[in-house]
């Protein structure tokens, strides 16, 4: 470990370590250029997010949109898309639907999604066993957790 | 030696010791690459926490290359140390940077912030990998298997034999998480052919690339592993057996799933088990 060259490759001759030791060949500097530029780049990227706050400290927004009813065999399916229009990003979202009858909830169903990122959306799909357009379909938001 | 013949030497020294440090960076951060986990704290995380990571995995990475770095001269002087650094976090931060996207968890449709921690975070063990790849990559030279020549066959034997602790090394703890069928049911098409291409890009540069300790002893040897090609496919070919034994082994796979389902998973832990079994060859 301490000697510095213990198994030169065919293509390594001693010459060249002891070149590379005094100074930075063309090479290495370009490579640290290269190097450079991708640090520098993340760094301001993650500046950027930082001082530049692009709406990340805004509050969660997260809206629901409910799409046509499919239907497929016995079953009816509703397929939705969640969004977070807000900044901050949210765990645990918990999607509910409710399905009401004469004013009497017949039928319901949970999804919940792990995470949304700002903008981030995500979609799922309920699955009712009576037709939900002879019904109030209601599909909202139930609960969020912050990180 | 004339001064051409230099200059293209010294680009190729260069060339093998930045593939050295992103062949260790690939070793000890793949395993949290394939961690939902770090990609969802990569996502959740503050801007200012992500600099406040890699300012110290700076730090650390400063430390370590004052004793040891990913190439074979020894930058013990601050300088050195300093600009290994900043490259060794770079490799690490590209590194993760392409396997994400390889493996779909950066997209187009993905937020600046999200692609940014979970490039951060991945990043991290890459970098830290990559900087002591000397350090664990190196074996001393009169170590293990004999040295003279042996038949083909029991070279071959044995090949496959390192190859297979090698993969179910790293693959192992890979192998029972949910990520494996998560990955494959967002990797698709394409994407699944530039798996495989980076599968085996990344174990032809293990063996033959980097020169690790015992590379000059391998070119010496015979066998059926002995021509570089040939080498890197046998040595996918049977770490994705052993990917898929070992999916099998934890009922992620079951006798009669579909094509479409023990394919892809397969082929996605593939690539931790290619890049073990090429280690393995070179480690044990």
């Amino acid at each position: 470990m301490s000697q510095p060259d213990t198994n030169p490759g065919p293509e390594h001759s001693k010459t060249d370590a002891a070149d590379s030791e005094a100074t930075r060949s063309l090479a290495e500097w370009a490579s640290l250029a290269i190097a450079s530029v991708i640090l520098v780049g993340i760094v301001g990227l993650a500046g950027y997010l930082w001082l530049g706050k692009p709406r990340t400290q805004d509050p969660p927004q997260l809206t629901v949109r409910q799409q046509g009813i499919r239907v497929q065999g016995e079953q009816f399916y509703v397929p939705f898309d969640v969004t977070n229009q807000g900044g901050l990003t949210v765990d645990s979202v918990q999607v509910i639907a409710e399905l009401s009858v004469d004013g009497e909830v017949v039928e319901s169903g949970e999804q919940q999604f792990q995470f949304l990122a700002s903008d981030e959306t995500e979609s799922g799909a309920f699955v009712f066993s009576q037709n939900p357009s002879r019904g109030e379909l209601v599909v909202r938001v139930a609960s969020y957790s912050l990180p | 030696m004339d001064k051409k013949q230099k200059s293209r030497s010294a680009w190729n020294q260069e060339l093998d010791d930045l593939i050295r440090g992103a062949c260790g960076g690939f070793l000890f951060g793949i395993p949290l690459l394939y961690t939902m986990e770090v990609w969802w704290i990569g996502s959740g995380a503050e801007p200012q926490l992500m600099l406040l990571a890699l300012g110290i995995t700076f730090g650390v990475v400063f430390l370590l290359n004052r004793t040891e770095g990913f190439r074979k001269t020894q930058s013990v002087r601050w300088p050195d140390a300093l600009f290994d650094s900043v490259e060794a976090i770079a490799i690490g931060l590209l590194s993760a940077g392409l396997m994400l996207i390889l493996l779909q968890q950066i997209t187009l449709s993905t937020q600046l912030k999200e692609a940014v921690g979970k490039t951060i975070y991945s990043g991290i063990p890459f970098a830290l990998g990559a900087t002591v790849a000397n350090q664990y990559l190196s074996s001393p030279e009169n170590y293990s298997r004999p040295e003279e020549p042996q038949d083909n066959l029991n070279e071959t034997l044995s090949d496959i034999g390192v190859t297979l602790i090698g993969a179910i090394f790293i693959a192992f703890n890979i192998a029972p998480t949910e990520e494996v069928p998560m990955l494959s049911s967002s990797v698709s098409g394409p994407w699944l052919i530039a798996m495989i291409g980076a599968s085996l890009l990344v174990s032809y540069g293990i063996v033959f690339q980097a020169s690790f300790a015992n590379q000059p002893r391998r070119r010496r040897q015979r066998g059926l592993f002995q021509n570089p090609l040939s080498e890197t496919v046998i040595s996918y070919l049977i770490s994705l057996i052993a990917a898929g034994l070992m999916l099998g082994f934890f009922e992620q796979i079951e006798m009669g799933d579909p094509l479409a389902v023990w394919l892809p998973q397969t082929l996605i832990l593939g690539l931790p088990a290619s890049i073990g079994g090429a280690a393995g060859r070179l480690v044990i």
